[in-house]
């Protein structure tokens, strides 16, 4: 054993520019892969932590009170919880709620807002919040800590908008709520302090509601549970609106953003590691060429086979080793700013610890690879026998064919030579195509989220969040008529068409929520619907390809939805998919939602010419329309707070995985040029006594990389380019992304692969720099 | 009159080793003329390879100048120095040096194209040098590994000799080769100084010295003396006094 150690560390300090590069590489597969685990085992199980932590509720239900009276609700409530079985513990609270809008992030939030008393909120012994940070001030709003920013900071002012009133609050402090803590749980809790919470209560502009926390069994009936509560509301006060969200929905709409990096580190970690692991498999194939007489020499004095190989994965398991323990280091220094990018989605406070199992999973998968890697590789050495070794070493080269023979190329004699190079290194060859391969995908990628995210939002937002327009007003149904008729006459008005959400019910299934429009093909996103069409009929209904897919469905089937105590069967006409919902919606035209319950109010898209203010415009509609407009939403400014963190997180993960696609290539390429100068330094030696001149060489060099260079770049390219749509959607599925439908930028990503192509190129050039070192002499006099 | 191809005045290389310097050439002034087979003789070590790599343009000299038809190439950076040997030499190596990734044909027009991109004439006369080495077509395709020691040193002189070099330089051409092959090989580069070719050969061995005209012997990094002979000639009958001159010479000179 002694031996094998002593033999390794030789072989160690003799390749310190390759154990380096193998050193960096496997550092960052480490980085990736640790902080890919950190992200899947604990930090999405903060959650549940939190959560138990806080005791939070798994089914959220705020309905809001009669305007009337204060009769059985209640009772009811209490007597609908109690009675089933699933219920663990409850708590019914008195709030405020309504929609209302804030600034946030340079866009708007627009959101259904629930406004608690603070002792109250604080008191709470089911959905419990906590307070994280806290100023001085005693008399104010606290917010959700998810909207902690520069310009959302404890002494500073908030202004929400409801309907048509403005409240300014100072801000008090931020606190952390599982369940209500951001927008994306479909209701967004706000506290106030005593006074202003009574100052709100008296402008009656913020209806009394009763906000309802539940605790189940079985976490998993969440869905099941708060379709069910709904069901029971609606059917027992069918004019009371009531707003839910469930432990499911806020686990997986909180954590997209995790998703997402989640994806990609480990994608990227693995990628990382494919390439080196391919790269210490040429590095022993050559290794054993280069040193056939040596291993010959070793065996003839009396080493064993198996302490050769041992000795090989000694000097590689010693440089991964100590590279995957330095990576899972080094994630711990990266995951702060990754933290950072996934806050402002999440919203959860998180505190980063030590991790004995993703820390034993990334020194076991790493170190497990690299040595399977090293053996299978190494194994030839069983082979070598030492008088055949000695005498004459095993040849090097395959010389059954003259590849490119220069009496009939018509090849300059650079590029002629460089060829044969290329032909003769299948090993480096097969290496920069794994490495092109993976980095075109990676390339192909970046494109398609650069143009679809990055640089016009449009497509991006079309997929994920469905349709969008300038303005969303919220009219009373009364008034529908004389709103229209106003809204066509006006010249600012485009296009005004309804655009209505509700909740329904599959009967046999779960809640859905259905958007609902008089006419869908006045949409401005006409591929919500990617699979049969948007429903014509009052018999029509198109759902949502995720949910059909999990319940069985099919295009032309006939399923049954119900709503206020009604049901109606409707004909499956096509598959809708965007994010909103997390794949749990359908639409419905307007008469088809007629056949179940009337609208009591309604909401209406529209399209404003250019340049127009849409906030004038909202503003003027609500002095127009007064208490009969219930809501009026600048789409636009809610759009671009909502997909700024999208945006923010995928130019990061653009930027980061093209600086990393440039580390790994220009470490691949090190590895491959330094090997490759030094199997031919003899060779460069006698070329250059020839009288060729080092810039030659260099490009000979340069050259002899290019056509696998081209070759997998641009099949990785062409492949990645026709995959790149189904995998995002596979990426994207567990937001309700079944169908990627990204333009895939093809102009873009072959200028993108050129410029990996001439970088790969120039980094060549390089790194054959060392080629001036080779000199004609040396090779004379044997040094 | 002959004409001076290489002149190299005040020549002097120094090398640093175990941090002493060691002067390996001391002060040499010496003119090569064309047309001759100047052979360097000296014990190991003597400086003999170190001179004929700084003539050649393989190594620059650490004082002194060398001059090409009166140009100076001492001066020269590598590159300049490796466009000098392309266009102007050849090389012959004791360890011949093919590369074993070509075949013995592309060996050669890898020489040959650097100079020469008529490919016709290039072809037309790497077939005239192999035929005049002896070597077949069929030896031509196959991969330096594959042929003989004696056969990859004619392919190595035919490489030498592509480009039509104003001097050719060898270096100990028969030292790795039996004594039948290194024969040919002398035989070889004797049949292309007949044709005007200028040849400089390093060698240690009596035998092959005797191929040259003249005759230069080296002992610790300075000329000693000079012999000069007739132009060698297979059919000359003059055999046995060449080789008593030069064992004479060499005698004097203490080998």
């Amino acid at each position: 054993m002694r031996k094998t150690f002593l033999l390794a560390r030789s072989y160690l300090r003799r390749s310190k520019g390759q154990s380096t590069s193998l050193f960096v590489l496997i550092l960052l597969a480490a980085a990736m892969l640790h902080l890919w685990l950190i992200l899947s085992l604990d930090y999405k199980q903060n959650f549940s932590r939190s959560h138990d932590r806080l005791n939070a509720q798994h089914v959220t239900l705020a309905l809001d009170d009669a305007e009337d009276s204060d009769e059985d609700r209640i009772p009811f409530l209490t007597q609908t919880l109690e009675k089933d079985a699933r219920t663990k513990e409850f708590f019914l609270d008195e709030v405020l709620h309504m929609v209302g809008t804030f600034e946030y992030n340079g866009g708007e939030i627009n959101s259904d807002l629930i406004f608690s008393e603070k002792n109250s909120a604080l008191a709470r012994p089911v959905g419990k919040i906590e307070i994280v940070e806290e100023g001085p001030s005693s008399d104010g709003i606290y917010l959700p800590v998810l909207y902690r920013s520069d310009d959302i900071a404890i002494g500073k002012d908030i202004t929400i908008s409801i309907g048509n009133r403005r409240f300014t609050y100072p801000i008090c402090g931020f606190f952390n709520s599982i369940m209500t803590g951001s927008h994306n749980c479909a209701l967004c809790e706000l506290i106030l302090t005593e006074d202003k919470y009574k100052e709100l209560e008296e402008t009656g502009c913020a209806p009394r509601a009763t906000l309802c926390s539940v605790r189940l069994q079985d976490k998993s009936d969440s869905e099941d549970y708060e379709a069910m509560l709904k069901n029971a509301l609606s059917a027992a006060y069918p004019d009371r609106r009531a707003v839910s969200n469930s432990y499911a929905l806020v686990s997986r709409s909180r954590y997209i953003s995790q998703m997402i990096c989640s994806a990609i580190l480990s994608a990227m970690a693995f990628f990382i590691l494919l390439i080196a692991l391919v790269v210490i498999a040429a590095s022993i194939v050559n290794h054993i060429q280069k040193n056939m007489k040596t291993l010959g020499a070793l065996k003839a004095i009396g080493y064993t086979s198996r302490q050769l190989i041992g000795s090989l994965l000694w000097q590689f398991l010693g440089i991964s080793l100590s590279a995957s323990a330095a990576g899972a280091a080094l994630s711990y220094a990266l995951f702060p700013p990754v933290n950072r990018m996934m806050i402002s989605q999440t919203g959860i406070p998180y505190a980063l610890r030590f991790l004995p199992l993703s820390l034993g999973i990334t020194l076991l998968t790493l170190n497990g690879a690299v040595a399977a890697a090293a053996w299978l590789a190494s194994r030839r050495i069983r082979k070598i026998e030492p008088i055949a070794a000695l005498r004459q070493g095993i040849p090097t080269h395959n010389f059954k064919k003259n590849h490119v023979p220069l009496a009939k190329t018509r090849a300059p004699l650079s590029l002629a030579l460089a060829l044969k190079t290329t032909c003769s290194g299948i090993k480096h060859n097969l290496t920069v195509a794994v490495t092109m391969l993976v980095l075109s995908l990676i390339v192909a990628f970046s494109g398609l989220m650069w143009e679809n995210v990055i640089v016009n939002m449009t497509p991006f937002i079309h997929m994920i969040v469905g349709e969008t327009t300038d303005s969303c007003l919220n009219i009373n149904a009364e008034k529908e008529e004389e709103f229209l008729r106003e809204m066509t006459a006006d010249p600012r008005v485009e296009k005004a068409y309804l655009y209505t959400s509700l909740e329904v019910r599959h009967v046999g299934g779960i809640g859905l929520m259905t958007t609902i429009c008089d006419d869908f093909s006045k949409a401005n996103n006409q591929d919500v619907v990617f699979k049969g069409r948007f429903p014509k009929f009052d018999n029509e209904i198109a759902v949502a390809a995720k949910y059909a897919r999990e319940q069985g469905l099919q295009v032309g089937d006939e399923i049954k939805i119900t709503a206020n105590g009604k049901e109606a069967d409707y004909l499956i006409s096509g598959f809708t998919q965007t994010s909103n919902n997390l794949g749990k919606d359908c639409l419905l035209t307007r008469a088809g939602y007629e056949r179940l319950s009337r609208l009591d109010n309604t909401s209406y898209y529209l399209n404003l010419r250019e340049n127009t203010d849409i906030d004038s415009f909202n503003m003027e509609a609500k002095e127009r329309f007064k208490t009969d407009l219930n809501m009026a939403i600048n789409v636009n400014a809610t759009i671009e707070s909502a997909s700024s963190v999208y945006v923010a997180l995928m130019t990061a993960i653009v930027i980061g995985v093209l600086i990393l696609s440039l580390i790994v290539i220009s470490f691949v390429l090190y590895l491959l040029v330094r090997s490759m100068l030094a199997g031919k330094q003899l060779d460069y030696g006698i070329l250059k006594a020839l009288g060729f001149t080092t810039g030659q060489l260099i490009l000979q060099t340069a050259f002899s990389f290019l056509p696998a260079l081209i070759l997998s770049t641009g099949i990785g390219l062409i492949v990645s380019s026709l995959i790149i749509n189904p995998l995002t959607a596979l990426f994207l599925n567990g937001i309700g992304i079944v169908k990627s439908t990204f333009t895939v930028p093809g102009k873009l990503i072959a200028g993108a692969g050129l410029c990996l192509i001439l970088s790969a190129f120039a980094i060549t050039c390089l790194l054959s720099l060392r080629i001036r070192k080779i000199s004609p002499k040396n090779l004379l006099t044997g040094e | 009159m002959k004409k001076i191809l290489l002149k190299a005045e005040h020549l002097s290389k120094s090398f640093s080793s175990a941090g002493r310097l060691q002067h390996v050439l001391k002060n040499i002034d010496l003119e090569l003329y064309e047309g001759d087979f100047t052979v360097i003789m000296g014990a190991s070590g003597a400086g003999k390879s170190t001179l004929l790599y700084a003539l050649s343009g393989m190594d620059t000299p650490s004082l002194g100048t060398i001059a090409f038809r009166d140009r100076i190439i001492s001066d020269l950076n590598q590159d300049g120095l490796a466009v000098f040997r392309r266009d102007h030499c050849g090389f012959v190596f004791q360890q011949i040096y093919l590369i074993d990734g070509m075949s013995i044909l592309d060996n050669v027009l890898s020489a040959g194209l650097l100079v020469n991109t008529d490919k016709k004439a290039l072809l037309s006369r790497a077939k005239k040098l192999f035929a005049a080495v002896g070597l077949s077509e069929e030896t031509q395709e196959k991969f330096p590994t594959q042929v003989s020691g004696g056969e990859a040193q004619r392919a190595g002189i035919v490489r030498a000799l592509i480009n039509r070099p104003d001097i050719l330089f060898a270096d100990e051409p028969t030292g790795a080769l039996n004594s039948k092959t290194g024969l040919d090989v002398l035989n070889t580069l004797t049949r292309f100084n007949e044709q005007g070719q200028t040849i400089v050969m390093v060698t240690h061995d009596m035998r092959s010295a005797r191929r040259g005209n003249r005759i230069l012997y080296l002992k610790d990094g300075a000329i000693l003396g000079e012999c000069l002979l007739s132009p060698y000639s297979s059919q000359a009958s003059d055999g046995k006094a060449r080789q008593e001159t030069l064992q004479a010479f060499l005698s004097e000179m203490g080998w």
